[in-house]
């Protein structure tokens, strides 16, 4: 016990707390970016990365992944804040922690496994996408200053780690650039014309909605996708993390600490959020390995905001803009288009069906559920192909099975054999089959009858092991049948 | 001669000669340690495409383990995650190797345009002799 929180907290410590800090400038203008897109205040948004980051340090599954407001469960909620206000999304988020606790309790974690790359990839590429997006208007037809902000920025950010790799690159384009709006002025809009930084701790409320079955009603809904999304992407950081530093770590502690942070979050007045891959991947790459660097980062932004808050407000929304796009750019998969080529056509169908329900439907849950849907449709129908062939031999005819038979297999099988045989030596090999369910031995039992009536000696043959073993516990065939 | 030598290779044509050059080093007790530095991005890949990075990397440094093998080498090979010249360092100054050597531009074509940026900080920091070919 003692053991495990030394090496999960004090490894390496000034490693980890440079990591940490970081990230935590990394931070920033995420958090503000996030909370304009859900279209709430910034602080809800920093509130959130702060409260979610030091609560996951503490109880998450995953060492050193970072896990703060993201842009994944922000778009989600954009509907619900601006139908019914900032309450709602905290007692949304309440909610959502509440079920992420659940599904972790009942070890979902593991059904994880279910969702296929192609999903996967469908659901980075179309976060990429939706988070672009909600930047045009922060960058378009507004001033010809906004274009050079947003200029300038991008180039310090593609052009600046070539030579400063130390320094967080965003973070020097928001101080220099700031820095140059406060001297000299622009016509661009600032973080302060959308909402406002308070230079305090988040205190503890209740949300400010009715205790109603109503209230329930529209909540529900969006915390569900909330906490889906939220796993989703929480999970699949996690197993990044795993990679890049060759651990393992639990997806179900994870998943209950995503919604311990999250619970906790929507009473203190911030959003939900998740485990977000491009933070964590600063963080490892920065050195981190234990708990310190993701409290470190939680802490240090919070302790930024309450410093600097005057100068917050005066950020230029077009350096935000410019920093989400580069943010989006390295979000997508760029690897897609390669897999495009060489993918199995119905994985890339099942890419880009992900991809399209989830930017009609503007849910990342709907489509990462459809996603699983259609790539198990496909799955069940690739596999439930059943090649029966036929080949008459000196003394016997022999039927010879290849494929997976079960429940949804069995129709094409039967529909594949010519029963109008009249007493002969029939043999039913089974070498290159595998009998799943009692529907598969079903059919063997109607097949050997059907076979029988008409005068013909059956013989079920080379069935492997796990076959035998059904068709011994649930077949009315007798011993003389199987060879 | 030296008794252990650490060459630091991502797979390129330069690192290429680098391993060629290490073999003007070594006599029948040396033994080469074939470093290859993993970039921590390439977990993202690694998850979402289902890659076996490591397998990936051995087939780019297939050339040089060829070579060793003709050569009769002694060498093993290391996979280390994290960023290359940080790495390189670390590795070089674990107090393993007597020698470090690398070929002086790797595979990004950016960071070679800004002068190979890797041999230059490894020749910088790490505490053995630093080998830089050509």
């Amino acid at each position: 016990m003692i053991e495990k929180f030394k090496r999960e907290w004090l490894t390496s410590p000034g490693t980890n707390i440079m990591a940490g800090i970081v990230v935590a400038l990394a931070l920033i203008p995420e958090a503000i970016a996030f909370s304009i897109i859900a279209g709430v205040d910034p602080m809800v948004g920093l509130y959130a990365s702060f409260l979610i980051a030091v609560i996951i340090s503490l109880v998450g599954g995953r060492p050193a992944m970072i896990s703060a407001a993201t842009g994944a469960v922000a778009l989600l909620v954009v509907p619900l804040v601006r139908e019914y206000g900032v309450e709602y999304l905290f007692a949304a988020t309440i909610l959502m922690g509440v079920i992420q606790i659940i599904l972790g309790i009942f070890k979902v974690g593991k059904l994880l496994k279910f969702i296929p790359n192609s999903v996967m990839i469908g659901f980075v590429n179309a976060l990429a996408i939706m988070i672009f997006m909600a930047q045009l208007q922060h960058i378009f037809g507004i001033s010809f200053d906004t274009y050079i902000y947003v200029a300038i920025t991008i180039a310090i950010l593609y052009l600046l780690p070539k030579f400063l790799k130390k320094i967080p690159a965003p973070l020097v384009a928001l101080v220099v650039l700031t820095a140059c709006y406060i001297f000299f002025g622009a016509e661009v809009r600032t973080v302060g014309d959308l909402g406002s930084i308070e230079k305090s701790l988040p205190s503890f409320i209740i949300p400010d909605v009715p205790f109603t079955l109503e209230t329930l009603k529209i909540i529900f809904p969006y915390s569900l996708s909330m906490a889906i999304v939220g796993l989703v992407e929480s999970l699949l950081t996690a197993r990044i993390v795993d990679n890049a530093t060759d651990t393992y770590s639990s997806k179900n502690k994870e998943s209950r600490g995503q919604g311990i942070a999250n619970f906790v979050t929507g009473f203190f007045g911030g959003m939900g959020g998740c485990a977000m891959i491009g933070q964590s991947v600063i963080n490892v790459k920065s050195g981190a390995t234990t708990r310190l660097s993701t409290f470190t980062a939680g802490a240090v932004l919070m302790l930024l905001i309450i410093v600097f808050g005057d100068l917050v407000v005066q950020i230029p929304m077009p350096i935000l803009a410019g920093i989400m796009v580069v943010v989006t750019i390295s979000t997508f998969d760029w690897k897609t288009f390669k897999y495009m080529k060489a993918a199995p056509r119905t994985d890339v169908f099942v890419m880009l069906l992900t991809v399209g329900i989830i930017l009609v439907t503007d849910n990342l849950a709907v489509g990462v559920i459809a996603g699983v849907f259609f790539s198990a449709i496909f799955f069940a129908t690739k596999i439930s192909k059943v090649k029966v062939t036929s080949k008459l031999t000196e003394n016997h005819y022999i039927f010879l099975f290849e494929g997976q038979i079960f429940f949804a297999s069995i129709d094409t099988m039967i529909e594949q054999i010519e029963f109008k045989q009249y007493d002969k030596d029939i043999r039913l090999d089974f070498s290159q089959a595998h009998l799943w369910d009692d529907s598969a031995v079903d059919a063997i039992d109607t097949m050997v009858r059907k076979f029988e009536d008409k005068g013909n000696t059956v013989y079920v043959d080379k069935l492997n092991a796990d076959s035998r073993k059904i068709v011994k516990e649930l077949s009315q065939l007798n011993e003389q049948h199987l060879t | 001669m030296y008794k252990s030598i650490l060459l630091a290779a991502d797979g390129s044509n330069n690192s290429f000669r680098a391993a060629e050059e290490t073999l003007n080093f070594i006599n029948e007790t040396a033994k080469v340690t074939i470093l290859n530095v993993i970039q921590i991005e390439k977990s993202k890949d690694a998850i979402l495409h289902g890659e076996n990075t490591i397998q990936e990397q051995k087939v780019k440094l297939s050339d040089i383990i060829e070579l060793y093998e003709e050569n009769n080498v002694d060498y093993n090979v290391v996979f280390e995650r994290g960023i290359p010249d940080e790495t390189v360092v670390k590795v070089s100054n674990s107090g393993d190797y007597g020698i470090v050597i690398l070929g002086n531009r790797g595979l990004n074509a950016l960071q070679g345009m800004m002068m190979g940026s890797v041999s230059y900080k490894v020749a910088k920091r790490a505490n053995i002799p630093v080998l830089i070919v050509k």
